[in-house]
């Protein structure tokens, strides 16, 4: 009467991947945390954590570093966010453009423009200030190399996570509920202050412990500009014990405080947004009336360029000057422009070519498998078609939680012994790809997927549709576009990952992002921004064909 | 033939019983109304019959197949059955045609005689120059009508409704229900249709299923189930009605001060007992009256509703009834007057 259905096995099978994935690397991690080199249980690894001045320093200056630049995310971003989302301010689509341009900028390619900018000597800014202020040659005003320097550029790039929380709910938020304010007697100000604002703070407070999270896990940025002046934060700390003589233990000890902290902080961040829902839910959503800002326009407008100054236009600026001067210090002239560069990254520079066909393979790799993974995740968990489908999700969302490195340190710990040894092959870096871009992948297709009726393909298996029919002929092209969404992010978030990547990267295996990183590191930067720009040109060509996707023709999904 | 029966079908979630012991027979070409507040366990069933959902007891049989079983079920695939969904459920993706056609593909007929159904079914459901068009692109009654004819293109043993009206507004609400009956007239498809709408189950239905807390509470024709209720559950929920409770001796019962003669029903041999007496039911006079079942009164509110007049009535000791009258019979918030509740109107209910 009925056949045993293929896909409890299906289930089976998804379930024991999203399993390895996530515990074996965390798994070997917590083990080195508590062994020596011996195999021996001990705790002198946490104990040098917090007694080792070299070990200690690292963790308070990571620790206000996060907290500053998360500050700086949150006090740039609501502005923007509020002026983008609740006033008429003039170009508002632009500046959302150009928010979303700093979202997917790799915060690596950031601080090397930074460097560009406002290195002590050669910093463009430094060289215009000197004129300006009457300074002497080796006189600066700006020194990117430093604490307030390293916090500053990673808020630039961190910014957008607040942005994006916040204008979303702000988006969300029911006119009704600014109107019944106004109905009462309060001004645009006071509505502002006593409904607006309270109501986004959980918002608020969520973007910006993301933004901290980002700030406390980022590798890149702080290996550009803190390493040259000579101080750690945690993430360098953690790959330098893997230089001669690697010290994996100690590393392991101080990448377990950094998974536990990002787990705290996620979970107060989901108490957050929960309690926000809560709020916003209900009744008619009327789009928000807009505030006319009047005169303040232009100076509203004025101010969001003004901000987006420092993330994209300078930035951006210096990278393609870079690019096209024949030397790093020249000024910009028809004299000084040169293809060199272009050319020594094309045809000169051997790591061009097989860093460009490994990030390729990666990107289309993980992008395709954790497309698929999110794709029968999604739909077993949501049709609740097997037992246990309630754990599959908690799998997949797991390595949220994770922080690149961390996971480079763990993967490198399983998949440099037998059984697994894939230290040195694409296959090492392929799995770090999977496992960290799975939570974005799966919480896209998840969202599609609850706006999807479950009658629709209920629909179609009472007209004589086997449940594989319904999925290729309802359900797959109804998620056609999500499909390639979520593709496009992985990809994206594959072509610009350093964290996880600059641990389990070998000579045979780089990626653009690790060439970019060597460039820097050997002072070639005109060629990086030629490579950095090509990078950003890949991304934005990305987004760009995601947000011109037809919605089904237009044709109202319901 | 496709008779459709549940015998003894249960199905829970967690400890929440949703369908306690389902007992029903729907004969082949009967159309049967499960009606219900929501909540009820009339969807369940539904889905039941569907195959969307597998019994934890019970069985399901169409014709002699038993389709469904403790723990295991035929997919809905393979039950010759089709659906009308509470959201419609037609697929963005397709055309009105296309949509229409679906059930007809999966068949494997041939591409001709598909093109014929398709044309006849849409002339049917008054779809033809929307052939074209997608689901976004139409109201909600046409969408409805898509949805009908979709469902019937495909010649089932058996069509499922659910709810299928609850999504229109009322105009187009009353001109389907009627659509609905004569399209059943038409085809005479054994058909089972989940209402929570008194008035949707009373013009549509041959026989009407009562549900409440995943039982049926009675089964009947229309007529039987508006006229002879059995429970109190039903008289409320099928028309409203007057409940008055108190000792029973015979066919009287001590409610308060009234002491009020029943004539129909039965008490069930308890020795509390329940009456019911609907507000149309219910005689009024300017004066009081004597005699068995009269009762002096107070309007405590007056309600104009257009054909009727609606009062509530203080019978004294907390006990309230409604009543309606003719919209000669007027009087105002306060009035004392006489109300008579004949007693062959007056029907004792078992539960």
């Amino acid at each position: 009467m009925t056949r045993r259905d293929p896909s409890v096995l299906l289930f089976a099978a998804v379930a024991l991947v999203l399993l390895l994935l996530v515990t074996l690397p965390i798994a070997w991690l917590a083990w080195y945390s508590v062994t020596d080199a011996d195999n021996h249980l001990t705790s002198a690894n946490f104990l040098r954590l917090v007694t080792d001045p070299a070990m200690r320093k690292p963790l308070i200056v990571t620790l206000r570093i996060a907290v500053f630049s998360a500050l700086g995310a949150c006090t740039v971003a609501v502005p923007l966010a509020w002026l983008c989302a609740r006033t008429d301010l003039p170009l508002r689509g632009a500046i959302r453009a150009l928010v979303t341009a700093s979202f997917v900028t790799p915060p690596f390619l950031g601080a090397v423009a930074w460097e560009l900018l406002a290195a002590p000597n050669s910093g463009i800014l430094n060289q215009w200030a000197r004129p300006l202020l009457g300074l002497d040659d080796y006189d600066y005003v700006f020194d990117i190399y430093t604490e307030t320097g390293l916090s500053f550029c990673i808020a630039c790039y961190a910014f957008p996570y607040v942005f994006t929380v916040l204008a979303n709910a702000l988006d969300n938020m029911p006119a009704d509920l600014d109107d019944a304010s106004h109905i009462l007697g309060a001004g645009a100000f006071t509505t502002l202050r006593r409904i607006t604002l309270p109501l986004v703070l959980p918002a608020m407070l969520a973007g910006t412990l993301v933004a901290f999270l980002q700030a406390l896990t980022l590798f890149g940025t702080p290996a550009i500009l803190a390493l040259p002046s000579g101080f750690h934060t945690l993430t360098t700390k953690i790959w330098s014990l893997f230089q001669v003589p690697p010290q994996p233990h100690l590393a392991a000890a101080a990448a377990l405080p950094m998974l536990l902290v990002t787990l705290a902080v996620l979970q107060l961040q989901r108490f957050l947004l929960g309690r926000r829902s809560d709020v916003l839910v209900g009744g008619k959503n009327n789009p928000p009336r807009r505030i006319r800002l009047r005169h303040w326009r232009l100076p509203a407008l004025a101010l969001c360029l003004f901000i987006m100054l420092f993330p994209i236009f300078l930035p951006y600026g210096a990278l393609l000057k870079a690019a096209i001067v024949r030397n790093i210090s020249d000024p910009l002239s028809w004299a000084t422009i040169s293809a060199s560069h272009l050319h020594f990254i094309l045809w000169e520079f051997s790591g061009t070519r097989d860093a460009m066909v490994n990030t390729l393979l990666l990107g289309l790799a993980s992008a395709s498998f954790v497309t698929f993974m999110a794709l029968v995740v999604g739909y077993l968990a949501h049709r609740q078609l097997v037992p246990g489908h309630r754990f599959l999700p908690i799998l997949a969302m797991a390595p949220i939680a994770v922080p690149g490195i961390v996971m480079g340190v763990g993967l490198f710990l399983v998949y440099t012994r037998p059984p697994f040894l894939l230290y040195g092959t694409l296959g090492i870096l392929f799995l770090a790809f999977v496992t960290l871009e799975m939570p974005a992948g799966f919480q896209q297709m998840q969202a599609a997927m609850r706006g999807l009726h479950v009658e629709l393909e209920e629909a179609s298996r009472i007209f004589g549709a086997t449940r594989l029919q319904a999925l290729c002929q309802i359900t797959a092209p109804l998620l056609r576009t999500t499909i390639i969404a979520t593709w496009s992010i992985v990809f994206i978030g594959v072509i610009r990952e350093l964290s996880a990547t600059i641990m389990l990267t070998t000579e045979n295996t780089r990626v653009i992002s690790v060439v970019i990183y060597d460039l820097n590191e050997s002072g070639e930067l005109g060629a990086l921004s030629v490579l950095g720009l090509f990078l950003l040109v890949v991304t934005f060509a990305i987004v760009l064909l995601v947000n011109k996707l037809p919605i089904l023709g237009g044709r109202g999904l319901r | 033939m496709a008779s459709v029966e549940l015998r003894g079908v249960r199905k829970a979630y967690g400890r929440m019983v949703v369908a306690d012991g389902i007992d029903l027979r729907i004969s082949h070409g009967e159309l049967v109304c499960l009606l219900g507040p929501s909540g009820c366990g009339k969807t369940t069933t539904l889905r039941l019959i569907a195959g969307f959902i597998v019994p934890d007891a019970g069985e399901i049989l169409v014709g002699d197949q038993r389709l469904s079983g403790p723990g295991k079920a035929l997919p809905p695939e393979q039950r010759n059955m089709s659906m009308i969904f509470q959201s419609y459920a037609l697929w963005p993706h397709l055309t009105v045609a296309e949509n229409v056609a679906y059930g007809l593909t999966l068949r494997r007929l041939p591409k001709a005689e598909i093109a014929r159904k398709v044309t006849a079914m849409l002339a049917v459901a008054k779809l033809s120059p929307l052939a074209d068009r997608h689901p976004g692109e139409l109201s909600g009654g046409q969408q409805q009508r898509v949805a009908l004819a979709r469902a019937l293109a495909v010649e089932p043993e058996t069509l499922l409704l659910d709810e299928p009206l609850s999504n229109l507004d009322t105009n187009l609400r009353e001109e389907m229900r009627f659509e609905i009956r004569r399209l059943h007239d038409e085809f005479r498809y054994t058909t089972v249709y989940v209402t929570h709408d008194q008035l949707e189950a009373m013009t549509a239905a041959d026989r009407i299923v009562v549900m409440q807390h995943g039982r049926i509470e009675q089964i009947g024709t229309p007529e039987d189930i508006f006229l002879r209720p059995v429970s109190e559950f039903v008289a409320r929920f099928i028309g409203g009605t007057n409940i008055l409770r108190g000792a029973a001796t015979g066919d009287m019962i001590q409610s308060g001060p009234l002491r009020v003669q029943w004539g129909r029903g039965e008490t069930g041999g308890l020795p509390e007992a329940a009456i019911s007496i609907r507000p149309h039911e219910v005689e009024v006079t300017a004066a009081p009256q004597h005699g068995a079942n009269c009762f002096p009164a107070t309007v405590l509110r007056h309600t104009f509703t257009g054909s009727l007049r609606d009062y509530l009535l203080d019978l004294g000791a907390d006990i309230q009834i409604r009543a309606t009258t003719a919209l000669d019979q007027h009087f105002a918030q306060g009035d004392s007057i006489g109300v008579r509740l004949p007693p062959q109107h007056c029907r004792a209910l078992a539960r």
